[in-house]
């Protein structure tokens, strides 16, 4: 599969959750990520790391491949961000201490409780954007941000942008292909040579393509209507009672284990 | 018939650039199908665009209906209400998230009612064979149906006019095959078309009748017949002889045929072999031609007709019919020039059964008609059920006798 195939539009289109109602989806995966943010220990979020990514493989069928792709670039992020976090002076007791270069550094057991505490609720938070970014369309968080009344102009826009996006992926592809035939990417400087090329010849065509696309749009008499609300399906009592109780099941979790720590 | 567009000494030159029309005039007929002809750079494009007022012409005038356009927004809609334009790259005509709210843009913007929008659009895509693809992103589609898409997008408005830029540049031989077939349904059903095109084979099956452009006049307006047998017009507009008619004139000067008519398709090309080549035939009593109308007979009942028929060749004009025999798994041996491949297979003596949609059953009725008046010879059409109705009697002269 190409990249233009393989992409995240092409999950969220194609899923096994697509037709669900996408105010429950928006819920179900919001409402992930607030308990993870809002847990004072590492366990709920850590639950919620489990079973949302369980929901997302299993229910919504979503390649485990492509789960992980996805996730392992925040989560490397993460890990990174969580070092610095372990040598910053925390309080209680000092679980590792030793010295780099005359540095001295000391990991405690606060550093390393907030630590973990911030892994997961980033790994956690991650899963909740990744479950919502995989199993619902674009296009019905456009009619979701219509209902809300957001100002027709932004709910336009996006609209525009996110077809753009494809017109772009689509020029990006052809032009490095017809880059990469002619050694285009060879050596180091023949590749940042093209690809200021290719950024250049990018905005050329984006703006041609604009022009063509208020042709089209005039030609079908464009009187400044873009948005039309799609329609939805209305949710179903076991879908939200299932929901319901999933959050509901989280939320017992971050109390109950509220004062859970990994490290005393 | 009146004039419904009407080109009066167009000029027409893009910023800083030398004129690219100069002095184009010609008028289309109302419910005509009109190929603009040329080479590459002659100026199809933006004539094409003059017809909805996308340019205005530095000289010169473009009348609709006898009026002349006017350029200010309020008549502009009136214009592009009438005048539908689908253009050559379907990408920059697509642009809404899901079908759906693509085709629905034009009447969105008409003011129409979300539940006549409704209508219009299911009806629209209906008709090019799209239905049950509302939710899918444009982005997804192959490339013959983001044709159809955009296609259904420009219908969805109800034009009277339908202009088509180059409608079958980017599709394979069998999906542009298809579109002709989809233009001839919109004509059957009142459409007047204008394609700009620079297959010649296309232009000279299709249209009725060719405007031969190049450096931005007009050279010749005339039927096929005329533009395509002068070897003079063909080349100094860099296009060549559709290869029907290159046979023909070959045959012609060994005097294998004799100079009539000249010939369309392969159908006239080999009946007017047959005439003249002296041998006596042998007789065979000619095949029938059987037509289903999909649109009212049940997937069901044509299994059953197929199955209780064999030996018939199948065929299938549009996408509806298409569909339907692969998902009734029919083998279909003609999915393009179906009704003369239908007359051929008949002059040999084989039966052929014809899946049409509903506006293309009278189509057959009359192509066979006016075969059979012109060969002399005798091909039975029967409808294959009361639901595929034959035209009313007085609308057609004698018809050849049945089985």
């Amino acid at each position: 599969m190409s990249f233009m195939e393989e992409n995240l539009d092409y999950y969220a289109q194609s899923n096994a959750l697509r037709d669900v109602n996408c105010y429950l989806k928006l819920a179900l995966g919001l409402g992930a990520i607030f308990i993870c943010i809002a847990s004072p220990a590492p366990l709920a979020p850590l639950f919620i790391v489990i079973t949302l990514s369980a929901i997302t493989l299993v229910v919504a069928k979503i390649p485990v491949r492509v789960y992980v792709e996805l996730l392992h670039i925040p989560v490397i992020f993460a890990f990174f961000s969580v070092i610095v976090i372990l040598f910053l002076s925390g309080s209680g007791d000092t679980i590792l201490t030793f010295t780099v270069a005359n540095v001295p550094l000391t990991i405690t057991t606060g550093s390393a409780n907030l630590a973990s505490l911030v892994l997961v609720r980033t790994f956690g938070g991650m899963c909740g954007l990744f479950f919502i970014a995989l199993t619902t369309p674009m296009i019905e968080i456009f009619s979701v941000m219509h209902k809300l009344h957001f100002p027709p102009v932004m709910v336009d826009l996006s609209m525009l942008i996110y077809h753009f996006i494809f017109v772009f992926i689509a020029e990006t592809i052809a032009i490095h292909n017809a880059q990469t035939i002619r050694h285009g990417y060879t050596s180091l400087k023949r590749s940042i040579n093209s690809m200021a090329m290719l950024g250049a010849m990018l905005f050329i065509r984006g703006w041609k393509e604009a022009e063509d696309l208020i042709i089209a749009m005039d030609s079908r008499c464009y009187d400044g209507k873009l948005a039309l609300p799609g329609q939805q399906n209305p949710p179903k009592p076991a879908a939200i009672a299932s929901i319901a109780v999933y959050l509901g099941l989280c939320i017992a979790v971050a109390i109950m284990t509220s004062t859970i720590v990994p490290f005393r | 018939m009146t004039n419904l567009l009407e080109f009066d000494n167009i000029h027409y030159a893009y910023p800083s650039c030398p004129e690219s029309l100069s002095g184009v005039t010609f008028s289309i007929k109302k419910g005509a199908k009109v190929a603009l002809v040329g080479p590459n750079g002659a100026g199809k494009t933006t004539l094409m665009l003059m017809c909805n007022g996308v340019l205005e012409p530095s000289k010169g005038r473009v009348l609709l209906d006898g009026e002349p356009l006017r350029y200010d927004s309020r008549s502009l809609r009136e214009v592009r209400k009438k005048v539908g334009m689908v253009f050559q790259n379907s990408d920059t005509q697509l642009f809404a998230p899901t079908v759906y709210q693509d085709v629905a843009f034009g009447p969105l913007n008409l003011g129409m009612e979300p539940d006549e929008i409704e209508k219009v659009v299911s009806r629209a895509l209906l008709e090019v064979g799209l239905a049950g693809f509302e939710k899918r992103p444009p982005h997804q589609l192959s490339g013959g149906e983001k044709k159809r898409a955009a296609i259904a997008g420009t219908l969805a408005m109800d034009p009277e006019v339908l202009v088509f830029d180059e409608p079958t540049s980017s599709l394979d031989p069998a999906g542009a095959a298809d579109l002709m077939e989809l233009l001839d349904e919109l004509h059957a059903k009142g459409a007047t078309i204008i394609i700009s095109t620079h297959d010649v084979e296309l232009a000279y099956l299709w249209a009725d009748q060719i405007i031969l452009v190049n450096k931005g006049t007009v050279i010749h307006a005339g039927t096929p017949e005329e533009v395509f047998t002068d070897p003079a017009l063909v080349t100094s507009s860099n296009l060549r002889m559709p290869a029907v008619l290159e046979v023909y004139t070959e045959l012609v000067s060994r005097q294998m045929v004799e100079k009539t008519q000249s010939p369309k398709s392969v159908l006239q090309l080999v009946s007017s072999l047959e005439q003249s080549s002296g041998k006596p035939k042998a007789y065979r009593a000619p095949g029938t031609i059987t037509v289903c109308n999909v649109d009212t007979t049940g997937a069901e009942e044509i299994k059953a007709w197929v199955a209780d028929n064999p030996g018939h060749k199948h065929g299938a004009m549009g996408t509806r019919a298409k569909d339907l025999a692969e998902r009734e798994s029919i083998a279909l041996d003609f999915t393009y020039g179906v009704i003369d491949k239908g007359i051929l297979r008949a002059l040999v003596g084989e039966c052929s059964v014809l899946l049409t949609p509903a506006s293309m059953v009278p189509h057959v009725f009359r192509r066979v008609e006016t075969y059979c008046r012109e060969s002399g010879n005798s091909i039975a059409v029967v409808p294959m059920n009361t639901k595929t109705q034959s035209p009313a009697p007085g609308a057609m002269t004698k018809r050849g006798p049945t089985e």
